[in-house]
């Protein structure tokens, strides 16, 4: 201790000196604890998860703000507008500022008073689970001015309730072409997981309006254009303190279709009135189709579907009743079902020309070689007779004539043949019949620029066993048996096909045994300037002889103008020196043998010297094909050449096939 | 290293000197803690500069003068300034005879703000309304009741037994319960703080912390219990623990504050105009309560680890001056001064980070706020005093 006085922390705490430093030592540790504690924590914050809060505050004060650019029109091959946009007044209500069931019942009350339609419509579409339930819902459309104007000035007694003005798709050409061009609506959850939107760049969002079927559909990616993007910063309160636009809007494009709206008119029109016709001679006829290609492009130039509908009707979204009554009761019924590429029937005697060309390309016969046409073919160890659908014996005949007459039994000789050689009964079970039929495009889509398209089905042994398994031996119970093969020549039996499937058959007889796509599309167009031309895709070609198609033109030639043609009747009067019609008829049973049951088919083509058209026909249950289906393709071609002279399909006086 | 290494010299190494020279070197005037001060200058330019940023772009795009705030925390720090000048004018032990006065003032002054003098911001009754400015008692209360507690337990001279302990809680509670019926819980758990503090430096027995701690726990589940708690006053004290809250409501605050300073990264975000949390309002009370989140993001972790060594270097300066002090009145101070700015450094900080809960404390010299920083001053100039007098005679 230093003299009197202290100079230090020592004098007045004497001897504490080292417990006072101890103390302090303490206090000194907890706030270097806790320093520590801050800047581990700070680390994390700005070092370590600092990405993940720089995402947090983008979150937090950018929003993208999207327009609705202008749907791409649709127009026909001539520049007709088939599908174009119109403004309409909706009434719309927001879920998220009313959704009590109470406080909901009587503004609906109050609306549909207001509006003049029932409750039970509007509960309806405001229920459509199609529709993101984040957006205002619109529950109806073309509103009147009047009644926009009384809800506007009672806005308390319509809480939720506003008037969008919203674009929705209007038809030009009225009632026609509703299964090809598809209709559009809010995007849904499956279409999300679908490739065509989930793949999409820039990627497709809730509450989008897309195609939901048809060309709307395939081409919604050229029709949908794109938003204008402004890039918005919003402050705490949510006001906009900056703006910039990121993306220009682009509207989207006119989409030029193949179709011909002259044709596809006619091809409507012919195909009511042959069912009209059909049901007046006391057919049942509920459905039936007719697809027009162009035999070397593939262009679908016309594509009509009995029975169809009003594509106005889906327009503006639809209430789920009248959903329930454009799908019937049944797929037989439903006026969705877009027939030419979704119904599957049996072919019958339109599919002798694929029967002649798996024998040929087989080297079996040759175009020229003669078989003889008897009433009745026996064959196989149970000697089971396949008889003509004619009891007169016609002699011998090559190809051409064969097909004219449409003689069973030539046929029945060649599904013998290519039974005992190739088939899974009787020859080595390559099956070769089946191979050819599958390269002609049967059993698989013929991949058609439109979606939901039916494959059809080519019956084989394998097929046989599936069947079998599925149905625990009810159907195939003996396997594969030699007459399946035998019934297959002339298209009975199991065997499935879509009309567009024999239209691109029948195209490969014409175009030297190419088999092509469909399409339905031409272009993509924007400002009258082409962006896209969609091409012709050839798939194949079948292995002839150009002699052999030559041969099949000639039969299918004879079987209009032939004394014994099978169409002979369908086109008396016809001017066939003016338009050279070619074609083949169809006649399949379904069970029995009552031809009312019968599917009737004529797939023919003009002008036969220079094709430009294949017309393929189906009525189902409407007796014989040369009967009832020619007559509708006879009217079709006579609108397409301008040789209209009556309005009306008469069915053909002929019972032939 | 010693222990005086790190606190200080503690004995004085030099001897046979002229006394004359020696007086000379032992006056006050000679002995301004440099280090201090500039902490203290730069902590409080550095908030200005802070608040600045926090509010212009607001302000302006309100329509208002965007100075408006930073003009005011300058007088504030003037005034700040001028009354530490005032504090080191005399020696503090003369603060041991002003004492009983002051304390009677502030508790009189703790009473007459929960009367309808007082005005209510937040939901806490805490302020007096002079119109051009505001005073809230409870930020000087805590400088008063340190100095208080410190002549109670400096005339212990580190002998402290159970009545030291009783009267030492009783001089901090009195103000301590009337900041906690305000309510002010933040405030109050400061004092619980630097009175925890001042018990160890002062000679608490660890036997006593122990009671203290046991008692404080009862206590504490009692007020809970006993619904003495608003509800959102125990969500909010509550919320940090949740990792998930709800974002509309209590967890807001927490979530902006977070959000504010994780995205400033490394280096910051740098003082921009539109799209900063800062500068687009995102973070309540920004400028008060959550200046350190305009830190974060704004300066990154550059700037907010830079802040916090200043923290640790004005507290270490003040536990120095606590090792350095002539007294054990001195010392205590010092510890109640460094105690008090560690825990409000810790809790305020903490709480924009999300590991504390969230209570109404400012960050010292930065938050907007004049009364917190005249009584930050005060502080400081209380810290000064003793570090000038550390070499002059009883």
């Amino acid at each position: 201790m230093v003299s009197g006085f202290s100079n230090g922390p020592t004098g007045e705490r004497g001897g504490g000196i080292d417990r006072m430093l101890l103390r302090l030592a303490v206090l000194g540790l907890l706030v270097i604890v806790s320093f520590v504690a801050l800047f581990s924590r700070l680390w994390f914050l700005q070092v370590l998860a600092s990405e993940d809060y720089n995402q947090l505050a983008r979150e937090n004060r950018v929003r993208l703000v999207y327009s609705e650019p202008r749907r791409g029109r649709i127009l026909d091959r001539n520049g007709e507008v088939l599908v174009q946009n119109r403004q309409t007044l909706a009434v719309t209500i927001n879920k998220q500022v009313i959704d009590d069931e109470d406080e909901l019942r009587p503004v609906l009350r109050r609306l549909a008073k207001e509006l003049g339609v029932k409750k039970r419509e509007l509960e309806e579409n405001l229920n459509d689970t199609t529709v993101s339930p984040y957006k205002p819902v619109a529950v109806a459309y073309d509103v009147p001015k009047k009644a926009v104007m009384r809800i506007l000035a009672n806005g308390e007694d319509f809480p939720g309730v506003g008037i969008e003005k919203l674009p929705i798709r209007e038809y030009p050409q009225g009632d026609v072409l509703a299964h090809i061009l598809g209709y559009v609506g809010s995007i849904s959850e499956e279409d999300l997981e679908d490739p065509y939107f989930a793949e999409a760049n820039p990627p497709y969002e809730a509450g989008d309006v897309v195609g939901k079927s048809g060309v709307e559909r395939a081409y919604d990616r050229w029709l949908r254009g794109t938003p204008s993007i402004h890039r918005i910063i919003v402050d705490s309160a949510g006001r906009v303190v900056h703006s910039e636009k990121v993306q220009d809007e682009q509207p989207g494009h006119d989409l030029v279709l193949a179709i011909d709206a002259k044709v596809q008119k006619v091809t409507e029109a012919a195909l009511e009135s042959g069912i009209d016709a059909a049901r007046s001679a006391g057919y049942e006829a509920p459905d039936g189709a007719v697809f027009v290609m162009h035999p070397s492009t593939g262009e679908v130039v016309a594509s009509a579907s009995f029975p169809d509908y009003d594509p106005a009707l889906l327009a503006d979204g639809i209430s789920q009743k009248e959903y329930r009554a454009l799908i019937g009761g049944d797929i037989e019924h439903s006026k969705m079902l877009n027939r030419p590429i979704q119904a599957q029937l049996p072919p019958g005697s339109v599919f002798k020309v694929v029967t002649a060309g798996a024998a040929i390309t087989n080297g079996l016969i040759g175009p020229d070689d003669l078989l003889s046409c008897h009433p009745t073919f026996i064959y196989g160890a149970d000697r089971r007779a396949f008889n003509n659908w004619t009891s007169v014996d016609m002699g011998s005949m090559a190809l051409a004539r064969s097909l004219e007459v449409s003689c069973d039994t030539y046929y029945y000789q060649l599904g013998a043949w290519l039974e005992d050689r190739w088939g899974a009964s009787n020859g080595d079970g390559s099956e070769r019949f089946q191979a050819y039929m599958r390269k002609a495009g049967f059993g698989s889509t013929t991949g058609i620029d439109i979606s939901g398209e039916a494959a059809g089905r080519v019956p084989d042994w394998e097929w046989c066993n599936e069947i079998y398994k599925a149905t625990d031996g009810a159907l195939c119970p003996d396997g594969w048996l030699p007459g399946y093969t035998v019934n297959m020549s002339i298209g009975q039996g199991d065997l499935l096909v879509t009309p567009a499937q024999m239209a691109v058959t029948y195209a490969a007889v014409l175009n030297g045994g190419k088999i092509i796509e469909p399409r339905v599309a031409l272009r993509a167009e924007r400002d009258a300037e082409v962006k896209r031309r969609f091409e012709t895709k050839t798939r194949r070609r079948l292995p002839l002889d150009q002699h052999v198609w030559d041969e099949m033109r000639e039969g299918l030639e004879l079987v209009v103008a032939g004394a014994d043609g099978t169409a002979r009747a369908a086109f008396s009067g016809f001017p066939l020196d003016r338009v050279r019609v070619a074609g083949k008829t169809g006649t399949a049973q379904i069970g029995s043998v009552d031809s009312g049951k019968n599917v009737a088919w004529f797939v023919s083509y003009a002008p036969a010297e220079d094709p430009q058209y294949v017309v393929a026909v189906y009525l189902n249950r409407a007796g014989h094909g040369g009967e009832s289906a020619g007559p509708v393709a006879r009217q079709i071609f006579e609108g397409i050449f301008g040789l209209d002279q009556s309005t009306d399909v008469s069915l053909s006086q002929d019972g032939s096939r | 290293m010693s222990l005086e290494g790190i606190f200080g010299e503690g004995v004085d190494r030099i001897g046979g000197e002229p006394i004359g020279a020696r007086m000379a070197r032992r006056a006050p005037i000679r002995h301004i803690d440099f280090s201090l001060l500039l902490a203290t200058v730069l902590l409080a330019l550095y908030g200005a500069a802070m608040i600045y940023t926090a509010t212009a772009v607001k302000l302006e795009r309100a329509g208002g003068d965007p100075n408006a705030f930073v003009t005011r925390q300058s007088l504030y720090i003037l005034a700040g300034s001028v009354f530490m000048v005032l504090l080191v004018l005399f020696d503090y032990r003369h603060l041991k005879s002003f004492a009983p006065v002051v304390y009677g003032i502030m508790t009189i002054l703790l009473i007459a703000v929960l009367t309808p003098l007082g005005e209510v911001r937040n939901g806490t009754q805490g302020w007096f309304d002079f119109g051009f400015f505001d005073v809230q008692p409870a930020e000087l209360a805590k400088v008063v009741a340190i100095v208080a507690a410190g002549v109670y337990l400096g005339e212990r001279k580190g002998d402290v037994r159970w009545t030291d302990v009783g009267m030492t809680l009783a001089i901090v509670g009195v103000p301590a319960v009337l900041i906690f019926v305000q309510p002010d819980l933040g405030t109050m758990m400061v004092f619980v703080a630097f009175t925890a503090g001042m018990l160890l430096i002062g000679g608490a027995r660890l036997r006593h912390f122990a009671v203290l701690a046991l008692t404080a726990l009862v206590a504490v589940l009692a007020v809970f219990q006993a619904g003495l708690l608003k509800e959102y006053q125990i969500e909010r004290l509550t919320s940090f623990l949740d990792p998930n809250p709800d974002i509309r409501t209590v967890g807001y605050n927490l979530t902006q504050s977070k959000i504010a300073i994780g995205s400033g990264g490394m280096r910051g975000k740098g003082i921009r105009s539109d799209d900063t949390q800062t500068s687009l309002d995102f973070v309540p009370e920004q400028h008060t309560d959550f200046i350190f989140t305009a830190v974060g993001e704004q300066l990154g972790f550059i700037g907010s680890a830079t802040l916090l060594g200043l923290f640790a270097l004005l507290i270490w300066r003040a536990l120095r001056i606590a090792a350095m002090s002539r007294d054990m009145f001195g010392t205590l101070l010092a510890a109640g001064i460094a105690s008090m700015w560690a825990f409000q450094v810790f809790l305020n900080v903490g709480m924009t980070m999300g590991i504390m809960p969230i209570t109404g404390v400012p960050l010292p010299f930065m938050s907007y706020g004049g009364s917190s920083m005249v009584a930050n001053f005060i502080a400081v100039g209380l810290l000064m005093n003793v570090h000038m007098r550390r070499f002059l005679r009883s």
